[in-house]
């Protein structure tokens, strides 16, 4: 029986070799988390390519939009992306950074009536809304059906500011919220300081499942 | 007395959560209200009043991501 192969590799090797310089001890808690995101763009993207490239189990992916040429200068899709569904293109693009990784997907637009259902099966609820009644939305949503459950929030982000004034707090039990909490979206939104709030999630997001709740 | 976000506040004790947003100009759409460390849900804001010695935290959101 010839064994199954990819990029012309062996299974086990690809599947080791890519663990191979995550924090040890880390995988078996990796390999059995399902994080949920609610949006796929500048915060979403960033944070599902993080936790994929470290060997996360489940991800479920959750937004309505699709790509737009407005989004390429912060949120992680091509050119060759425009106007596919973003959770689509996202789930594309993540498959070939790591085959190993549950994606699922729901092209739908979040609202409380559907929290729910959306996030029942997700270890942790990660917001990466671009608009901040989605935002309010969400915890409010959340601290309703599912208050056991971690959240992971991002508010404050935009223009180029000091990359250090973005921080993770956690400001009532089982909520993170990474950003400067002031900076708004309508003065420009570039990928680097994007991404460093999207780090700061997917770091919180990280420290949870390995079991640290602290900041 | 009335805290809210660890500051004293005066006058807001009987009013309404939508109420006292409203006095504030505060984005109600984007803000999540806690009242003495539980989360007010946004159908409750119409009925739900502030009461003597209520801690209140404003958890405000901004638009980008």
């Amino acid at each position: 029986m010839q064994e199954p192969e990819i990029q012309g590799m062996s299974y086990d090797d690809v599947y080791l070799g890519m663990k191979e310089r995550n924090v040890k001890g880390s995988a078996d808690k990796l390999t059995a988390a399902h994080v949920t995101i609610a949006g796929a763009g500048g915060l979403g993207s960033n944070i599902a390519i993080a936790l994929t490239r470290i060997g996360i189990g489940h991800l479920t992916l959750v937004d309505f939009d699709t790509v737009e040429l407005s989004n390429l200068n912060r949120q992680q899709f091509k050119l060759s992306q425009v106007d596919m569904p973003k959770v689509v293109a996202l789930k594309q693009n993540l498959q070939e950074f790591n085959p190993f990784v549950e994606i699922k997907i729901h092209q739908v637009k979040v609202t409380h009536d559907n929290v729910k259902e959306l996030f029942a099966d997700a270890d942790i609820i990660t917001e990466a809304f671009d608009n901040p009644a989605a935002k309010a939305m969400l915890l409010d949503a959340a601290s309703e059906f599912y208050p056991d459950k971690p959240i992971v929030m991002g508010t404050g982000m935009a223009g180029v500011h000091s990359s250090n004034t973005i921080t993770t707090k956690h400001p009532r039990e089982n909520l993170y919220i990474a950003g400067d909490g002031e900076s708004m979206g309508a003065e420009g939104l570039m990928a680097p300081r994007v991404m460093i709030a999207a780090g700061h999630e997917a770091n919180m997001i990280t420290r949870l499942i390995l079991g640290d709740t602290e900041i | 007395m009335v805290m809210v976000n660890g500051e004293q506040e005066s006058g807001v004790i009987g009013q309404t959560i939508a109420e006292f947003l409203k006095q504030r100009n505060a984005p109600i759409d984007n803000i999540v209200v806690e009242q003495n460390g539980t989360i007010v849900h946004r159908s409750e804001f119409d009925t739900t009043k502030i009461g003597e010695n209520d801690k209140l935290e404003l958890i405000s959101f901004v638009g980008g991501g």
